[in-house]
């Protein structure tokens, strides 16, 4: 860890992919929520019905606006619901027919009907805000919008790639989402040529170049750096792509559904980057270059991703590991000395700060954040920051999963405490 | 799930690690005597540590063979096993255990212990350092700082401090090497130091010039005994320093951007 410029390059097992991208539509597919969040919706489509690519299948219940849009033209099979009408998954299955849904962009001109016209088209949940993550109220007005065109995760499928021969509407784009906040838009890329134009993305555009290690393109450590949110600061993030898919959208009426997604791990065959869509199946996906024996399929990067069956709203990574077989219980003796009174406490290393790029006082950040001390951790900046941003350090650290929920409870504890 | 190294077991393995050179050198020029210290304050810091593990459930960590090595090292000669035993039991229970074990205590274990074998047996005398000894804690500070187990910081700040001090003759030479082996031993120990970059090189360059300034005007000190108690005032104003340094970052981060 003697290293200079901040950040860390976590290695994991994977076998090499070859260079060719397919696109691939899979037999079923999911309409789910952002991840870890629970939305109250009114289902638009039957069960059995035909639905377009791109057609409104449910809305949100309080702001009818906002729809969730089939990713391709098919059949709603299954429409599962939680108690109080919060939307679990939509599954559709394929059938044959290119039906495509087309938007009406006349009045895409004036900030509110952009707004409408994201919001019918389905796009608004590829975005996110900050502080407490989640797709954006219906009303809400940014402060910024980041435009993450760098994702330095590990295995991530590289933005630039992505924007090639797009140039155009990604532009248009960035010249849209600039009339959805009065702040900047900050485009954060890796080092090279500018991914844009500067005069061609809009007057308040800010290129911003990251480095290399994780977790210097990681939004909420870019947040935290260059427009730190608050609680009435809101800042919003969107993938460059998405912001070229927008740009798509204005131009023709319709939003392309498919995302360079790569998918990679120890338990591959042959790693594979393709063109697909959200919500695809991830066992269709991986069917065919899957390694012999059991295996866990996770929708994200092996830092941050979580076991699931569909891919999640907004990952561009697939992660298929080998499973842990559960071992015989340890010894008492053994268990005592290495098991008992979990979590242990962080000791401060040099990998520890480096896990969150240097740009903040780690220890303290954690010790805040461990203590529960909302007011300490607030000051040094955990409203710009989500799960994903502080994986590489649960990751360090040895301790899956603990940062991230002691993370996501503050989080919900400060949201409950200032709402009120 | 996948994880990562730097758990507390491995910090702690990486240090001991650092610490070898130093252990080594001390062992083979202090021959069996020092073993016997060693092992000593081995068996009754491991006790403790069992205690607290079946008594509160606190998992032992192997941070407490580096609390052992350094309380071996530094320790008053000729205490007897008794004021070891009270000593040890002391500076591991108060120091450390009391507040959950290794990586929740405030102050290091082994300084606390130094502190009251000083201030409980002052008739007795401290230990004296050969060359080849003090001169291992630099391959110890390498190690620690290249593994990122030790806050290079706080040594930078510690050898910056020191250096302009023995360049201006107020640092006898047995006095700088005491302070050398007590710097990588009991300050730059990463849990008790400061926390925060900024708090860190304040840390080391305190710890310096509190022995540049116990040197001159503390007579009759032992060389050891001067870095024990800089150690122990440094390691007691680790917290108001990191509360500093936040303080500027917070207030240099509000200039900025208008917010924290």
């Amino acid at each position: 860890m003697l290293s200079f410029g901040a950040g860390l390059t976590p290695e994991f097992p994977s076998p090499a992919g070859n260079s060719h991208i397919d696109e691939v539509f899979t037999e079923e597919a999911a309409v789910r929520p952002p991840v870890g969040h629970a939305l109250h919706v009114t289902p638009l489509a039957q069960e059995g019905e035909l639905v377009a690519q791109g057609a409104a299948v449910a809305c949100l219940r309080h702001a009818p606006d906002v729809c969730f849009t089939a990713p391709l033209a098919g059949r709603v099979a299954r429409i599962t619901l939680l108690p109080g009408r919060k939307l679990s998954e939509i599954v559709l299955f394929r059938e044959p027919g290119d039906a495509v849904e087309r938007h009406d962009t006349g009045r895409a001109s004036t900030p509110a009907g952009l707004r409408r016209l994201m919001q019918g088209a389905g796009l608004w949940p590829w975005l996110r805000r900050r502080p407490f993550g989640g797709m954006p109220a219906h009303g809400e007005t940014p402060a910024a919008i980041l435009v993450m065109a760098t994702d330095t995760r590990p295995f991530a499928p590289d933005p630039r790639h992505t924007l090639q021969g797009r140039e155009e509407d990604f532009a248009r784009g960035l010249r849209a989402l600039a009339q959805l906040t009065e702040g900047p838009v900050i485009l954060c890329q890796q080092g090279g040529a500018p991914l844009v134009d500067p005069g061609a993305g809009g007057d308040r555009l800010r290129i911003v170049t990251r480095g290399a290690r994780h977790p210097q393109g990681s939004t909420g450590i870019c947040v935290h750096q260059l427009f730190p949110a608050g609680l009435e600061v809101p800042v919003w993030d969107i993938h460059a792509e998405d912001t070229a898919a927008l740009g798509a959208l204005l131009a023709t009426g319709v939003l392309p559904m498919t995302r360079l997604v790569q998918i990679a791990g120890s338990a591959l065959r042959e790693a594979r980057t393709l063109r697909t869509h959200p919500g695809a199946d991830l066992r269709q996906l991986t069917q065919r270059i899957a390694a012999p024996g059991p295996h866990v399929l996770m929708s994200g990067s092996p830092l941050d991703g979580h076991t699931a069956q569909w891919l999640a709203p907004r990952h561009r990574q697939v992660t298929v590991l080998p499973r842990e077989i559960a071992g015989r219980k340890p010894h008492w003796l053994v268990a005592a000395l290495t098991q008992s009174a979990s979590p242990k406490p962080a000791i401060p290393t040099a990998g520890l700060n480096q896990a969150f790029g240097a740009v903040l006082p780690a220890v303290p950040f954690i010790r805040a954040l461990s203590a529960g001390d909302d007011e300490t951790a607030m000051k040094l900046g955990v409203l710009s920051l989500l799960e994903e941003d502080v994986a590489l350090a649960d990751y360090v650290l040895s301790a899956p999963g603990q940062l991230t929920s002691t993370l996501r409870a503050m989080l919900e504890r400060i949201r409950s405490e200032f709402a009120a | 799930m996948i994880r990562g190294l730097w758990n507390r077991e491995t910090v702690a393995l990486m240090l001991l690690a650092a610490y070898l050179p130093l252990a080594l050198f001390w062992l083979w020029l202090g021959g069996s005597e020092a073993l016997g210290r060693l092992g000593l304050s081995v068996l009754v810091v491991a006790i403790w540590h069992l205690v607290f593990m079946l008594v509160r459930a606190q998992p032992p960590s192997l941070a407490a063979l580096t609390t052992a090595l350094a309380v071996a090292m530094l320790a008053p000669e000729d205490l007897g096993v008794l004021r070891m035993v009270l000593g040890i039991t002391f500076g591991v229970v108060m120091g450390e255990l009391v507040f959950g074990g290794w990586g929740r205590n405030v102050v290091n274990p082994a300084t606390v212990t130094l502190s009251f074998l000083g201030f409980g047996f002052p008739a007795f005398a401290w230990p004296a350092f050969d060359d080849p000894t003090a001169w291992a804690a630099i391959p110890a500070a390498l190690i620690g700082v290249a593994t990122g187990t030790m806050p290079a910081p706080v040594l930078a700040g510690a050898v910056l401090v020191g250096a302009a001090a023995a360049a201006g003759g107020i640092l006898p030479e047995p006095v700088l090497f005491a302070a050398g082996i007590a710097l990588v031993l009991l300050v730059a120990d990463p849990v008790t130091c400061a926390a925060t970059t900024l708090g860190r090189w304040i840390n080391g360059a305190l710890y310096a010039a509190l022995v540049a300034l116990f040197a001159t005007g503390w007579a009759g000190a032992a060389p050891v005994q001067i870095a024990v108690a800089a150690a122990l005032l440094t390691s007691l104003a680790a917290p108001l320093l990191d509360e500093a340094a936040l303080a500027l970052w917070i207030a240099n981060r509000r200039r900025r951007h208008g917010r924290t």
